[in-house]
């Protein structure tokens, strides 16, 4: 068993009920190949860098997990089949220092994940639909303010 | 040594702060690394050892995959300040 950790970019055109099942049918496929799941930690909505398949936008989640190395090209390979994730990235905590982050990683995980359960619950329910008309309305600000910052 | 130092004696902030692993989500602090287009700053300029080179420019390799750190920086694809959205 190697400890492992997977960022996926979940879709932004989807309802907020169809990203939550789209990342429990990820962390399914985990767990159907024989993985623990140690912690999960969403970062919710946010500006991608660059666009990736001419979506700006982006729903992160990550997935903090041990399973047997010889499990990963499986799980990949089902990630590569699921057309909601624009983008997953796979890391693996091999080295006794990176197995020390990582146990840091899911205590902070699981730390604020108790703490946001309580608050997510009301402003969740607000922010969908005010994320769909944000785009528009952010993006002259957004680059302007980048252009000064160049300058 | 009788010839008096021409530069500022660089050192390695990262060995200061006696860092041992880098998060690749932790965007803000991959910024002293990253030049005004993002480019990967050489060691020569940061004073980076060589050990915290290697990390930081894996985890920025790594951020650039999962789209929290742009690629390039164009006139066209003006970046949308990545680090500015950060919670």
């Amino acid at each position: 068993m190697r400890n492992y950790e997977n960022l996926v970019i979940v879709k932004p055109t989807l309802t907020a009920e169809e990203i939550q099942a789209t990342i429990a049918a990820i962390e399914e496929v985990i767990t159907s190949n024989g993985g623990e799941i140690a912690a999960t930690n969403a970062m919710g909505m946010r500006k991608l860098a660059y666009p990736i398949n001419k979506n700006e936008r982006g729903y992160y989640h990550v997935i903090y997990y041990t399973v047997a190395p010889s499990a990963i090209s499986e799980i990949e390979r089902r990630f590569r089949i699921n057309e909601e994730l624009l983008r997953f990235v796979t890391i693996k905590y091999d080295t006794n220092r990176e197995i020390k982050a990582w146990n840091d990683l899911v205590t902070k995980a699981n730390k604020t994940e108790t703490v946001a359960a309580k608050e997510e619950v009301a402003p969740a329910a607000e922010e969908a639909p005010a994320a769909e008309e944000a785009p528009v309305a952010e993006e002259a600000p957004v680059t302007e303010t980048t252009e000064a910052a160049a300058e | 040594m009788s010839e008096k130092r021409k530069y500022k004696k660089r050192y390695c902030k990262y060995c200061e702060a006696k860092v041992d692993f880098m998060d690749y989500k932790d965007v803000g602090a991959l910024r002293f690394s990253l030049s005004e287009r993002y480019k990967i700053m050489p060691r020569r300029l940061t004073g980076n050892c060589k050990r915290h080179q290697d990390m930081i420019t894996a985890v920025i390799k790594r951020a650039r995959a999962a789209a929290l750190v742009p690629y390039t920086v164009t006139r066209k694809a003006v970046v949308t300040a990545p680090f500015e959205n950060l919670r």
